[in-house]
């Protein structure tokens, strides 16, 4: 790997990970601005396949399935006195890890994979849950900054292990 | 209040029966707490409820082709679902009739035989015994494969609904749902219907019981629990929710049927299909239905929603079983099912509002969830039993019912506990019986 590659992972590296940092802090706002006005943001229900059967998720249901309108009801509803899924916010700690970057056109677009675990924690009590899988992302180069335009998250569960997901993946 | 010495721990099945008799009042509105947390009462329900009544395994099109299966969940027992080579639908415990081995572990796929990963017998999807490996050699050819065939389980379809029963006497499937078929045709049998993609899944920590009841009847959580619709302008305002009717009707089924809607909810252009499909007075009712959100005894719950999303209403339809998987929780299963003649623009719009609202990231869902969670974590214990505390379900007792136009009992509008009384009634009578 030359200098010049991990660099460019160093990059998206410390995006994802300023990423992480805005939703575990609740700054959905700010999240928001991260992402380009033609975003698909999506979670495929994942399926247990007869052996090697690929893909092993849903090609038409999903978990989100989200154009920049609908991520912008979510972030507003979490703002009513009503959103009770976070009232307390969940704790939340995303670990961002094995980034890659698979396509990059300086200045245009690149597309990264990474790996996500959530911890998320409810209120008071002391059982956990993790929230496993990869992510493709893909990032649009505007105004000086890499937008999120695509999010494909791979969860690593068929049922869900948490009682909902009024979080972000 | 009635006083016990003894807990429910030190009691015997028939003593905790006896109690359930003399505490569980559901038409006085009087449901203990302890019904939610306890263990005991979990296995006497997992052995009087749920392998005695019909229970909810899936739909028609899932299966769509010839070969396709399915595993599923039969009170707590794995089904394989086939769809054979001559088109018809069979279910089967998934168990491998040698040793016991789970014979298929994929949640669905194509195929028409199933081979044991222990020692490779292999069954088609009829549910007979084929193949034994090196089966002369070693059995002489005293084997008798005809009396190995997959254990059959009793399988029933209503308008593509399918059914699974462990009980051979029971009731058949149509009997049992009784009045409330007249309602499952504005859901499943006005057009003709398919499940989009696979169902939804997830673990909340509720008790299923939770679950059904909120879906049965209890339409006054709307205001409150999703009070963040109204804000957002999904609905016109927060009390929405209280006009249209409740009905109930035997074996513990009960609905809230939201009208009048003075929009059309769904396509226009199979109006022709939805009329040759309802009886005039079902299609009166269609043409005028804001929501109907029910529970079909004991977990099957079901959903027409209907929400202004991006400036445009839009219906979706959705059903769901609270799978229980302890006195604490549950797998919650959600499937979205839609027109099969609707346009590709209706199916996709209708299903990213099943998912906007009602999957496990729906902005409905998550505070249901919530709520769920809480009430099952207050009701665990010894303390709510030593304390005989109870819920208040006597909302609409002083009520009368009203005339309408589908079968049933019915009230003129959906706040009141009639739905859920008669879910605890039956309940009560099938764990005492």
């Amino acid at each position: 790997m030359n200098v010049e590659k991990m660099l460019l992972i160093c990059e998206f590296e410390q995006w994802l990970y300023d990423e992480a940092q805005l939703l575990d802090d609740i700054e959905f706002d700010d999240w928001f601005d991260l992402m380009h006005t033609s975003l698909r943001y999506q979670m495929p229900v994942r399926v247990n396949k007869e052996g090697v059967e690929r893909p092993d998720y849903s090609t038409d249901m999903f978990t989100f399935n989200d154009d920049i309108e609908l991520l912008k009801l979510r972030v507003d509803r979490l703002k009513t006195d009503y959103a009770w899924a976070e009232i307390p916010p969940s704790r939340t700690r995303r670990f961002v890890s094995n980034v890659r970057v698979k396509d990059f056109v300086e200045g245009e677009k690149a597309v990264v994979k990474s790996y996500l675990l959530i911890y998320r924690s409810r209120s008071t009590d002391i059982q956990h849950d993790l929230i496993s899988g990869e992510r493709n992302d893909e990032f649009i180069f505007e105004e000086g900054k890499w937008k999120l335009s695509k999010r494909i998250f791979i969860v690593d569960q068929t049922t869900i292990n948490t009682r909902n997901l009024a979080i972000f993946v | 209040m009635l006083k016990t010495d003894k807990s429910l721990e030190e009691m015997s099945k028939q003593q905790v029966v006896n109690y359930l008799n003399e505490t569980v009042k559901p038409e006085e509105g009087v449901i203990p707490v302890y019904l939610l947390g306890d263990q005991k009462v979990y296995d006497i329900e997992h052995e009087k409820v749920f392998l005695k009544t019909w229970v909810f395994v899936g739909h028609e099109s899932e299966v769509p082709n010839k070969g396709d299966f399915m595993t599923r969940d039969l009170a707590g027992y794995s089904l394989i679902i086939t769809r054979d080579a001559e088109g018809e639908i069979r279910a089967f415990y998934n168990m491998c009739t040698h040793r016991g081995m789970k014979l298929c572990r994929a949640d669905k796929g194509n195929k028409s035989l199933f081979t044991c990963p222990y020692h490779g017998f292999n069954f088609k999807n009829t549910g007979e015994l084929v193949g034994v490996p090196l089966q002369k050699d070693i059995y002489g050819g005293t084997l008798d494969r005809s009396e190995m065939g997959l254990h059959k389980v009793k399988l029933e379809s209503y308008k593509g609904l399918l059914f699974g029963t462990w009980n051979e006497d029971a009731e058949p499937l149509e009997e049992f749902l009784g009045d409330i078929k007249w309602y499952l045709d504005l859901l499943v049998g006005r057009a003709e219907m398919e499940v989009i993609g696979v169902p939804q899944r997830f673990v909340v920590n509720s008790n299923w019981k939770v679950g059904s009841d909120n879906f049965a009847g209890d339409s006054y959580h709307t205001m409150v629990t999703h009070g963040s619709i109204a804000k957002l302008g999904m609905v016109p305002n927060a009390t929405y929710s209280k006009r249209g009717f409740q009905i109930h009707m035997d074996n513990g089924h009960g609905l809230n049927l939201g009208t009048p809607n003075p929009d059309f909810a769904f396509p226009e252009e199979l109006k022709d299909e939805f009329k040759s499909n309802l009886t005039e007075e079902q299609y009166e009712v269609l043409s005028n239905l804001k929501n109907m959100i029910g529970n079909v005894f004991p977990n099957l719950s079901f959903l027409i929603s209907h929400t202004k999303i991006k400036d445009q209403f839009i219906s979706n339809t959705s059903i769901r079983m609270w799978r229980p998987i302890g006195h604490n929780k549950m797998e919650v299963i959600a499937w979205m099912l839609v027109e099969k003649n609707a346009s590709q623009d209706w199916k996709d719009r209708s299903r990213d509002s099943f998912i906007l609202t009602f999957s496990p990231s729906g902005i409905f869902e998550q505070d249901d969830t919530e709520v769920f969670t809480d009430i099952t974590e207050a009701a665990q214990g010894p303390m709510p039993f030593l304390k005989n505390l109870t819920y208040n379900y006597t909302m609409g007792l002083h009520r009368d019912p009203v005339d309408f136009i589908g079968p049933g009992i019915a009230y003129d509008d959906k706040f009141t506990e009639a739905s859920q009384r008669n879910f605890y009634k039956y309940w009560l009578e099938l764990m005492t019986k």
